[in-house]
């Protein structure tokens, strides 16, 4: 049992910082400029490709690093050559524009690398057991994952905290038109912040290649999640984003766990449920089987109880 | 038109005749509706099949823009309504195949009703907000229902779905619904109803609203309106009729899938309405028949359709924001100047070019596709009925070649289309006939 | 031009009324009240919160503390939509219309709610005759009436500013809140418009911010003036001419307008 606890404990708070390195891109992005990037997962899938792509050419030490950098580059021509046109049409066209890049950049995968899932190995290097805990190895590479999630966090705090770009991205993020007026060029500062979103969800798709399928359909499945995540945080609030990861990373996890349904819990409490009602199909479904509706349930309750978010502060 | 001559038959008859010609277009839209499937080339099953799907999709669309071009509301989820409204439909046919008195071709009603129940449950959650955060509690939505239908196997069979059969009930006027053409006429019926309802709703001081609460909620709520009130009867009102289509789609394929909820049909249908025209009452229609028909036509002769698709709404967003039904009435302008022939001369002149690199650039997608998905087939490829060696450099080098000369040919065009603007536009200024209308 | 109502009743009360935003104080306990029928003008130099006393009195925003009773019946706390439907209405300082739709229908729509109409399912607002004879009937008044069809988006600045105003007044409301509504004119613009306030404003309790003290002047019956989120003084136009205190807030600008 405690073993089941401590396993899950670890795994979710490696899928949650995962959520989170995609999500505090996007925030950050949202925050700066307004833009709901759609195509923001598919910067992870891409980081995804591209690691498991050049691991095979240069090997994975090196891929770690290139393959993050090339996506950030992706993003900040995309925001350079793409976005800008569209930031005079509105809100609604930038949502488009990037919906529509986000399905463009599928496609370019699949022409990449095909349709089907790539056999995006654990590298050699990393694939060996850590630690021991309760008589079961945890893997290597998830321990990486996590120092890797840490320390790139740590590198951004202290990024934005202690040096000049970071304190005129911060300024930035709250009056774009007073740090224009101070003569920094704000539309560069648009370009330097997608990159670093961007390279951001590379990072994550580099490492949460391993864990995850590598295969077409990533974007599309991590997409909706992160942005249950922004929304739950509330939106523009990066310490929200990071609360509603670890908490959607660790409950998901601990619910994939559970084998359990309503039905098992009518029996505890010798509750009969008559086969031909039409509730027992609802009351039969495993907690595991509704694993992936908890991020969704949760974005329910969230509108219910406090539509702001957790800690919301920037407005659509 | 008609004059009230004296007597109380003609005035009557004076009255009809004026009613008529207020609604010649939608007369118009019904006789065109009803010759249609004869029509040679459509009048076989495939054509007819193809104007039925058109038709559902038309409704579809035309829902969707009632949220986003009149409303202002962008969501990721719509087909949460369409899927729930077929559910609903495929479950009264199956109660009808089991001797349920109720004519098959009122089954749609379920859907619309199903539509309208889980878009105010739904709405009463999401229309609170807007803009951003309405499109993203949407998408999280459409990802609830979508997970939920595949949970729950028993009332939605999961991803193979439930069947019916449409020709199992009663026979009202001898309406089996066995046919193709029949079926058509059962959708075509139900969509001109429901296109012309849902103009009716824009016409009504709530519709009105609408317009006014996209435009500028905050003043909205300045002259005595809730947005979030308006924003909720809107949200309604379109999953009822998104409703309403995904029982004309239960009726016409008889069967329902959890894919009828999901992500990829939500986004299909904001695709036929942004590419049709957000602008325009018929853009969504305009958006519905050409996306139905490439994504008909266009899989039999690639398989990198969605693909195509993707690059056209692409430059739908970057190019023509309006949208197709956008694109047409730019030139309502100029129509009558003697420089719009000038124009569509240009337009002849620079789609040379366009379709130079158009080809050129399909060359390149087509054989990369193909070497991507299909690895097994082989390097040989049949491309405008000729075989190419992908093996080899030369088909490469010749698409390369075409996209570039295409594209630069196109540069030079472009000043010619834009001059022959200049003085269409300057033609129309000074006759006057370019006063604005609204739009 | 309208005596002072000393007797007529109270149509829009401020009690104390203070706003903060974060630790900002904006409007520092403003007491204000507005008799029926009155015409009052704000005056004040910039971000003396004129603009903001609007928002709070037309729920935009909350009050920090204090009371607002618009006809005896308090109305501070509620929903912008709400205080409209109770008779308050209200123009804004940057142009706030409904830029896609014609002219005719965005007064119109602004004469929806006030006629009963609602959320209504059953009318087509094309058949309505009191609506459409009332958008008429404002159209003349703010002399738009011939560019009926036009899309609001388009019109030059002067004819939205009136448009802004036929918005407002079009749905008959007891109390007009305009915020500086001749910003931005020249002289023959703001005097056309001066008229057109006095004759929209007749039988209403009309509040307006202004700039222009030729405005001010012309047409109120009492001034208050506003620096630094408080009411410094509140009086009949001559006498505010001479107020010392209000000169000394004014130093170095003419009030003879």
């Amino acid at each position: 049992m405690l073993e089941i606890v401590t396993f899950s404990l670890l795994n979710g708070v490696v899928y949650g910082l995962l959520l989170f390195m995609v999500s505090s891109g996007l925030t950050l992005i949202f925050s700066l400029m307004g833009v709901l990037n759609f195509a923001h997962a598919s910067m992870f899938m891409l980081g995804a490709y591209f690691s498991y792509q050049l691991g095979r050419w240069i090997g994975f030490w090196p891929a770690l690093v290139i393959a993050p950098l090339l996506v950030g580059a992706i993003g900040a021509a995309v925001e350079r050559y793409g976005l800008r046109h569209v930031h005079r049409q509105g809100h609604v066209a930038e949502i488009l524009f990037t919906f529509g890049l986000a399905y463009l950049i599928v496609e370019a995968v699949v022409m990449g690398w095909g349709r089907n899932p790539i056999e995006n190995r654990v590298p050699a290097v990393i694939d060996f057991p850590a630690f021991q805990l309760f008589g079961t190895s945890y893997p290597a590479y998830k321990a990486l994952m996590m120092a890797i999630s840490v320390g790139m966090f740590a590198f951004l705090y202290l990024a934005f905290r202690r040096t000049r770009v970071g304190l005129i991205i911060r300024a930035a993020l709250s009056h774009p038109e007073m740090v224009s007026a101070l003569g920094h060029d704000v539309p560069r500062i648009f370009v330097l912040v997608f990159a670093i979103g961007s390279a951001l969800a590379g990072l994550a798709g580099v490492i949460g290649g391993f864990a995850l399928l590598t295969e077409p359909n990533m974007a599309a499945a991590l997409g909706p999640i992160v942005f249950v995540v922004v929304v739950v945080g509330g939106l523009g609030s990066i310490s929200g984003a990071f609360i509603a990861s670890m908490l959607i990373g660790i409950v998901q996890t601990f619910a994939v766990a559970l084998d359990y349904s309503l039905l098992d819990l009518f029996n505890v409490l010798r509750v009969s449920l008559g086969r031909d009602s039409p509730f027992y199909e609802l009351a039969a479904v495993k907690i595991a089987q509704a694993a992936p509706l908890i991020p969704y349930l949760l974005l329910v309750a969230m509108l219910i109880v406090r539509p702001r978010g957790l800690l919301g502060t920037r407005e659509a | 038109m008609s004059s009230a001559s004296p007597g109380s038959g003609s005035s009557q008859r004076g009255r009809l005749r004026r009613w008529a010609s207020q609604q010649r277009a939608w007369l118009i839209a019904i006789a065109i509706l009803i010759v249609l499937p004869h029509v040679p080339g459509l009048d076989g099953n495939f054509g007819r099949s193809l104007l039925s799907q058109m038709g559902i999709a038309a409704v579809f669309a035309l829902s969707y823009n009632l949220l986003l071009g009149q409303t202002g509301l962008l969501s990721f989820g719509h087909a949460v309504y369409f899927g729930l409204g077929g559910y609903a439909a495929i479950h009264l046919m199956r109660a009808i195949n089991g001797g349920l008195a109720i004519p098959m071709p009122l089954v749609p009603i379920a859907g619309a009703g199903a539509g309208l129940f889980f878009g105010m449950l739904f709405g009463a959650l999401t229309t609170r907000r807007a803009g951003v955060v309405f499109a993203l509690i949407s998408l999280g939505i459409g990802e609830l229902v979508f997970a939920a239908m595949r949970i729950l196997q028993g009332f939605s069979g999961g991803e193979e779905g439930i069947t019916a059969n449409r020709g199992l009930g009663p026979h009202p006027f001898g309406l089996t619904l066995g046919p193709q053409l029949q079926v058509y006429y059962v959708i075509a019926f139900w969509s001109i109803l429901s296109a012309a309802l849902m103009a009716a709703f824009l016409r009504t001081p709530v519709g009105r609203m609408c317009n006014a609460v996209r435009d500028n909620p905050e003043r909205a709520a300045f002259i005595g309106y809730d947005p979030v009130r308006v924003r909720f009867v809107a949200f309604s009102v379109a999953a009822m009729f998104a409703g309403l289509a995904g029982g004309l789609h239960a009726l016409n394929y008889e069967i329902v899938a959890a894919e009828a909820v999901g992500a990829g049909r939500s986004g299909a249908v904001l695709l036929m309405a942004y590419i049709g025209g957000v602008h325009h009452f018929f853009g969504a229609v305009l958006g519905a028949i050409t996306i139905t028909w490439l994504q008909v036509s266009l899989s039999d002769y690639t398989t990198a359709w969605q693909l195509y698709l993707g690059l056209f709404f692409m430059a739908a967003v970057l190019f023509a924001p309006g949208g197709l039904s956008g694109l047409l009435s730019m030139h309502r302008p100029i129509l009558r100047t003697r420089a719009f022939l000038d124009v569509l001369k240009t337009y002849a002149i620079a789609a040379v070019p366009m379709l130079i690199a158009a080809v050129g650039a399909i060359m390149l997608l087509e054989m990369n596709y193909r070497r991507a998905t299909q690895p097994d087939a082989g390097a040989r490829i049949r491309l405008f009925a000729l075989d190419l060696d992908t093996s080899t450099p030369w088909p490469w080098l010749a698409a390369i070649l075409l996209l570039a000369i295409g594209a630069l040919l196109f540069r030079r065009t472009r000043p010619l289309v834009e001059r022959a603007w200049e003085r269409a536009g300057a033609e129309a200024r000074s006759a006057g006939a370019s006063s604005e209308a609204a739009g | 031009m309208s005596e002072a109502h000393e007797s007529a009743r109270s149509m829009l009360q401020l009690c104390d009324l203070h706003k903060r935003f974060g630790a900002t104080p904006i409007i520092r306990g403003v007491s204000l009240d507005i008799r029926e029928g009155e015409r009052h003008a704000i005056i004040g130099p910039n971000g003396a919160g004129k603009s903001t006393l609007f928002n709070l009195i037309s729920g935009l925003f909350s009050p920090s503390s204090g009371s607002i009773r618009l006809a005896g019946e308090t109305i501070e706390g509620l929903a912008p939509f709400e205080i409209h439907r109770r008779g308050l209405a209200r123009s804004f300082q940057v142009t706030n219309i409904f830029s896609r739709l014609s002219v005719y229908e965005n007064i119109r729509c602004s004469v929806l709610w006030s006629l009963g109409y609602r959320y209504s399912f059953r009318h087509d607002v094309s058949k309505l005759r009191d609506a459409n004879e009332r958008t008429d009937r404002v159209l003349e008044q703010i002399g738009l009436a011939a560019r009926r069809d036009v899309r609001a988006g388009i019109l030059t600045y002067a004819e939205q500013r009136a448009l802004e105003i036929g918005i407002t007044i079009a749905g008959d409301a007891r109390v007009i809140l305009l915020d500086e509504p001749t910003a931005g004119m020249s002289r023959a613009e703001a005097a056309r418009a001066v008229e057109l306030i006095r004759s929209i404003s007749s039988g209403r309790t009309l509040v307006i911010v202004e700039h222009d003290m030729g405005v001010v002047f012309d047409l109120a019956d009492r001034i208050s003036v506003l620096v630094y989120g408080e009411i410094v003084a509140t009086d009949a136009p001559a006498r505010i001419r001479e107020n010392p205190t209000v000169q000394a807030a004014y130093l170095g600008t003419s009030l003879h307008a």
